[in-house]
């Protein structure tokens, strides 16, 4: 007992000395913000984006969006329990998938096209193809003991999911069995997103913490705090070097991976509601953040002003998503409707 | 018995938590100003690159709804 006792004791010892270690070497390399570096950057200027289709089709709250990498495709989640599939271009409705479970949290598409995932309040994954004359589920992923918040696929054959069980996880589609799993948060994970490089991705949680993994090794490479609240929302900035996170402590923050911190932090007095959700403009210069005030703000990301507001929905933006292409911002709410914007 | 289980476990976890802070601990950082800089830069290269900051014409907007012509 004592000799127990005597290891926690020097175990604890060096788990404060490493995080001193770490906090100072932050703050060694911490010579500036981002606001007072993008002094010199043009302005922005007042962004005024105009609401071009309001998508009709669901019956209940939506809770995810997802863009098909051909930028005109795009699925919604709802818990009327249905997935729909739309061509942007033209508003129409071109497949509805059933679930079997209405409780739905998120849904993605393939790079490929030719698959969707979905999950919620069921633990599950569900991928079905959605190319065959009527969607067909390939595989139900359950190994997760809490809810699916987030799945991105990494190909026809991988798909990364991120669970209220404090774990994300990569999964075999082959197999349909768990390849890896990250462990490391000590609160719901609640949003994921992966690298173009594919060889990592960042994860948000309700312990107010973002990490950063190697996909292949499994393994938790950087740790970013300072938000005080659940994160809801994470999205690569487009050099790869930096992520930004929304939360429900009702700020966005821009964190850095070479500085291993955050750079600078999008926050108003005025704006009392938590983030529901984040997307970025192909410059990255542009924040579309999703709130529970019904509105999606626009963020200047390097000078962090609010530069535009998209209003119209009718209750709580819960997802955002600018396609490859740059074309435009989908927002989708829970009063059941997708608004282009462009 | 079941202490000796907790506290085995405790330190099992206490040992994985030093583990993960000398990887944490052990990366290589910039300086904040050169990741700003950096992220500065990026935007502007690729500002005419991003319609929602150019904006869009009217006849290249995928999204606009199609009006069509009525012959009065």
């Amino acid at each position: 007992m004592a000799a127990e006792k005597a290891e926690m004791d020097v175990l604890k010892k060096e788990c404060d000395g490493l995080r001193t270690q770490i906090e100072a070497a932050r703050k060694a390399v911490n010579d500036g913000n981002m606001t007072s570096a993008a002094g010199s950057a043009t302005e922005v200027g007042r962004v005024q984006l105009k609401l071009r289709k309001s998508l009709k089709g669901h019956l209940a709250k939506i809770y995810s969006m997802h863009w098909s990498s051909d930028s005109r495709s795009m699925i919604s989640a709802s818990q009327d329990g249905k997935l729909l599939v739309w061509d942007t271009h033209t508003g129409n409705k071109l497949v509805a998938v059933p679930l079997k479970s209405a409780w739905v949290m998120s849904v993605a598409f393939a790079p490929s096209g030719n698959l969707v995932a979905s999950g919620g309040l069921d633990n599950m994954c569900t991928v079905s193809n959605i190319k065959a004359a009527s969607p067909k589920t390939l595989r139900e992923l359950d190994a997760h003991t809490g809810y699916l918040s987030c799945c991105r696929f990494l190909s026809d054959t991988e798909i990364l999911t991120a669970s209220g069980d404090t774990t994300c996880c990569l999964w075999d589609l082959e197999t349909g069995k768990q390849k890896i799993i990250f462990t490391n948060h000590i609160g719901d994970c609640m949003s994921l997103a992966l690298s173009m490089d594919e060889n990592t991705f960042v994860s948000g949680a309700c312990d107010s913490l973002a990490k950063l993994w190697d996909l292949r090794e499994g393994t938790c490479k950087q740790t970013f705090s300072g938000h005080t609240s659940d994160i809801n929302a994470i999205q690569f900035f487009p050099n790869g070097n930096a992520f930004v996170t929304g939360s429900d402590d009702c700020s966005c923050k821009m964190y850095d991976l070479r500085s291993d911190q955050e750079v600078i932090t999008y926050q108003d007095g005025s704006l009392n509601a938590g983030v529901t959700s984040v997307s970025l403009s192909n410059s990255g210069r542009l924040v579309f953040a999703g709130y529970d005030d019904f509105n999606c703000h626009i963020w200047d990301s390097l000078k962090g002003e609010k530069v535009g507001v998209l209003s119209g929905h009718d209750n709580r933006v819960s997802c955002t998503g600018v396609p490859a292409d740059g074309m435009g911002v989908c927002t989708g709410s829970w009063d059941s409707f997708l608004k282009l914007w462009n | 018995m079941s202490s000796k289980v907790h506290s085995s476990n405790s330190i099992a976890h206490a040992r994985r938590t030093v583990q993960q802070l000398r990887i944490e601990a052990s990366i290589e950082r910039i300086k904040v100003s050169k990741a700003s800089a950096d992220l500065m830069n990026y935007c502007s290269e690729h500002a005419r690159n991003d319609p929602l900051l150019m904006g869009i014409p009217t006849s290249d907007n995928p999204f606009k709804d199609k009006k069509t012509c009525t012959i009065l």
